[in-house]
């Protein structure tokens, strides 16, 4: 009995637990906010840090590229889209699932994941 | 088409209907409940489907099984794992390709990470219906821990896309070991601990106790399954009935409340008590996965194109089936030797369990129909499969409609006209 | 007599004012204490002020199915009546502007009338929900109003019979003459019991958890204020907020009526300082007590349950508080 009541009790002198991301009040523009920051005019609270192999934005290195359209293949949400004059690939990264199935299958590690994970955007590109 | 006034039956001076959804603040997902009121009590139920229809299963047909793999993981974000793991096993099942051990063990350990993620956040929303908010924020503050786990085990908190077929994507290494066994001896306590804030607190135990009452005799007749059944003293599990993965190693018991409280009644008290208890049991459950975990490949086969071309060999239908949070997934593939199964039908929990409403519900208050909503863990995305839309008319298909579909299309086929 | 007229009309929109915004204040302080109860950040001290005046900015919809001039005119009602409350309480520390125009039982009967315009409100915006919950509003109301009418008049007749002659039901004269000094050991007992009900009976009155069962977000969606937008909810709002500071006063005025410039030895202008401090400070804890901690610390009862603890348990314990206080006075008699 009074569980919850008593710890309410603790949790009121406790520090919070809510990570401030990305500062303690949100901003009134998030883009200005970051844009700021990237100035050092003002600081950013950090982000929890992810572990290794997260699955972040897909990195796309277009030399390394041999055109083999395995990840064309098993890419679930088609934001991988084969250019046939290049033999190429585009990534599209506003559809992307990050599942990593085609930095997984691809012979000569074009693709990676990377950390990157803030890529909220109004714009489609 | 119907109306709504149709279904709750016969209008009369002292009754109202209310009509809960398919937006309400009680449901997180859309449904729609039509009830028939007098005062606070309620006398009918009757409830619509199919609100957030997305035709996954027509999608799937036309993709490869790897593509199905992510697409499958996006019926329900919260049991994710569930419905990859039984997509797995069917084909699986169907290109009789044997799974190595230490990949039985990492889909064991990451289904039980997940089946302890998906009780603590349904005991936060059930304290929430009940208006407990407090106990909402804890119990989503104790969640963090095996979301972080989780991150680190699959590399993301909520889509883990780490099943393959014949196998896991990602081993787990010493590091990731010790950090799983930490989490399963925080879940043991913080599963003893909210235990002691849920079923130890006078309001919730009352506004809980003989609400929403399902007896053994409807829970069996309706179907019920996960913890919905169990809680109504139905040892049902198919981690213990037909066991897959590594839990036949290590021995699943279905848990039914009369272990926890002394008794089954099959109300919503004996709903929480069961699904606090199971995260200890998938606790103790990790625990011993870790420990045992053999040595070994993590696949079947590592090149996911070797692995494609080897099941556009293959022929015939299967079954998988697990065991999610909320109760048995059941996966249906049909391979014709193409590219894209012929067939793949999922049959979530949710759709057994919604049936179960109408008995809890009769005879309870208003105040009740959130809690007793909750209480299943109905999860509406995995379950809206079968509607019909085009220009100008939206249909739910019927035992009728489906009969006659069934019908016209066999003649169809009879005469020919149609492979 | 005309100056004094003056001055109290004069203090009438200072009064108005500095109630809405302690109102605003302490419901401020409510949603961050709430908060980092739950261990959250929670929003900043002034966000209510910030919600009512983007309220107040917003549209006014009235529902096709309401019946306009209730629906319109309730909210005008219900706000200015608990401003008006304010007048007849010992505010800030202050005698009652409207002093020997009106005493407790005028008081108690006002404070029926915001709950009432919610129950009007809630059956006239012509919503399921709203009259589900306006109903239960009239459940709740006729609840808890026997345990406070049971603790106020225990309070007043401790204090008529410790002095004769005195004006017992007026608010002043309470305050002025704390109950406590007048009863023995019993009585004592009794009163704390009494404090307790009034305690019990502010969230009910103040429509919070666990007794929020009229609004009752998951269940009905809002209840009575479902249907209400823009001006109208930020008067319902502000309402609310000021309703909080009325109870406040109304358990200070009742149970806690001492200043502390007495005992502290000021005078002058700084003791009337001191005192409204010490208003403010007795008022939080009053308020944290009855509304805050209660609100994150129970689940919401069903309205059976409401009308249980409030006809049975609340009413039980005012009346041992009441039968303590009796025995009291009559170990005094013998």
């Amino acid at each position: 009995m009074l569980n919850m009541q008593i710890e309410l009790v603790k949790q009121l002198f406790r520090r919070t637990f809510t990570n401030r991301f990305p500062s303690k009040r949100i901003p009134k523009s998030v883009s200005g906010f970051l844009r700021s920051v990237e100035r050092g005019e003002r600081k950013m609270n950090p982000p929890v840090p992810v572990p290794p192999g997260f699955r972040g934005r897909i990195n796309y290195d277009k030399k390394k590229c041999i055109g083999c359209r395995l990840c064309v293949k098993v890419c679930p949400a088609d934001a991988v889209v084969f250019l046939e004059k290049e033999k190429k690939i585009r990534y599209h990264l506003f559809r992307c699932t990050f599942c990593g199935q085609c930095v997984d299958v691809c012979p000569t590690k074009a693709l990676q994941t990377t950390n990157e994970f803030l890529l909220a955007d109004y714009e489609k590109d | 088409m119907r109306k709504a006034g149709d279904i709750i039956g016969q209008e009369s001076r002292d009754t109202y209907s209310i009509c809960v959804g398919p937006v309400h603040p009680a449901l997180k997902e859309p449904v729609r409940l039509n009830l028939r009121v007098r005062g606070e009590r309620i006398e009918h139920v009757d409830f619509e489907l199919s609100q957030v229809h997305r035709g996954i299963e027509w999608m799937g047909t036309r993709r490869n099984p790897i593509q199905i793999l992510y697409l499958s993981e996006r019926i329900c974000g919260i049991c994710n794992i569930c419905h990859t793991f039984a997509f797995c096993r069917a084909v699986e099942s169907i290109a009789g390709i044997e799974v190595p051990p230490r990949a039985r063990y990492i889909r064991t350990i990451v289904a039980e990470l997940e089946r302890i993620h998906s009780h603590i956040l349904w005991a936060g929303v059930a304290a929430h219906e009940l208006g407990f908010d407090s106990a909402m924020h804890y119990a989503f503050r104790a969640r963090e821990k095996v979301l972080d786990v989780i991150e680190n085990l699959t590399g993301n908190r909520i889509m883990k896309a780490i099943m393959m077929i014949g196998g896991v994507r990602r081993d787990m290494d010493k590091g990731q070991a010790r950090l799983v066994m930490e989490a399963a001896d925080f879940y043991s306590r913080c599963s003893r601990k909210l235990e002691k804030i849920f079923l130890g607190d006078p309001v919730i135990k009352s506004r809980t106790r003989d609400t929403g009452i399902l007896t053994r005799h409807d829970c069996l007749a309706l179907c019920s399954v996960g913890p919905t059944a169990r809680a109504s003293g139905v040892r049902k599990d198919v981690r213990q009935d037909e066991p897959y993965g590594a839990y036949p190693d290590v021995g699943v018991k279905a848990m039914t409340p009369d272990e926890i409280t002394g008794e089954t009644r099959g109300d919503v008290y004996d709903r929480i008590a069961v699904r606090l208890r199971e995260i200890k049991q998938s606790a103790d459950i990790i625990g011993r996965c870790v420990k045992d975990m053999p040595e070994g490949k993590i696949a079947h086969e590592d090149k996911a194109n070797v692995l494609l071309g080897e099941l556009r060999g293959v022929q015939g239908e299967g079954i998988g089936r697990h065991e999610a949070p909320r109760g048995e997934v059941f996966h249906y593939v049909k391979l014709v030797g193409e590219e894209a199964p012929y067939s793949w039908k999922v049959r979530a929990p949710t759709y057994n369990n919604l049936l179960s409403w109408i008995p809890m519900m009769l005879g309870a208050q208003i105040a009740d129909i959130p809690v007793i909503a909750a209480s299943i863990d109905p999860c509406m995305s995995c379950t809206n499969r079968a509607v019909v839309t085009g220009p100008g008319r939206r249909q739910v298909l019927g035992q009728d409609m489906l009969h006659d579909l069934s019908v016209k299309r066999t003649r169809e086929l009879r005469r020919g006209l149609r492979p | 007599m005309i100056e004094g007229l003056l001055l109290r009309t004069a203090l009438v929109p200072i009064i108005a004012c500095a109630g809405i915004l302690l109102g605003l204040l302490y419901r401020g302080l409510d949603r961050v204490l709430v908060a980092r109860m739950q261990s959250r950040v929670g929003p900043p001290v002034t966000q209510p002020f910030r919600d009512v005046k983007k309220l107040l900015l917003k549209e006014n919809i009235v529902p096709r199915d309401a019946v306009g001039w209730i629906f319109n005119s309730v909210p005008v009602i219900a706000l200015s009546v608990t401003v008006l409350i304010l007048l007849y309480l010992p505010f800030i520390g202050m005698e009652p502007v409207l002093e020997g125009h009106g005493d407790l039982i005028l008081v108690i009967y006002l404070l029926l009338i915001p709950s009432l315009a919610l129950v009007l409100g809630g059956f006239s915006s012509g919503s399921t929900y709203a009259t589900v919950g306006a109903q239960r509003e009239m459940v709740t109301m006729m609840s808890y109003e026997f345990p406070l009418a049971v603790a106020s008049v225990s309070i007043a007749w401790i204090i008529s019979a410790a002095n004769p002659g005195i004006a017992a039901f007026s608010l002043g004269a309470i305050a002025m003459n704390p109950a406590w000094a007048a009863v023995g050991p019993l009585g004592l007992l009794g009163l704390a019991l009494l404090l307790l009900t009034m305690l019990a009976v502010m969230p009910g009155e103040l429509g919070v958890a666990p007794f929020d069962v009229a609004e009752a977000e998951t269940e009905i969606a809002g209840g009575v204020l479902v249907e209400y937008s823009g001006r109208n909810l930020a008067m319902f709002y502000l309402a609310d907020a000021v309703k909080a500071v009325v109870l406040g006063t109304i358990v200070i005025a009742l149970f806690l009526p001492w200043g502390i410039a007495g005992s502290l030895g000021i005078t002058g202008m700084a003791a009337v300082a001191a005192d409204a401090i010490f208003y403010l400070v007795k008022l939080f804890i009053v308020i944290f007590v009855g509304s805050i901690f209660i609100r994150a610390a129970i689940a919401r009862f069903r309205i059976t349950q409401v009308v249980k603890a409030y006809w049975g348990y609340a009413t039980f314990v005012s009346l041992l508080g009441l039968l303590l206080i009796s025995l009291d006075m009559l170990s005094r008699l013998l």
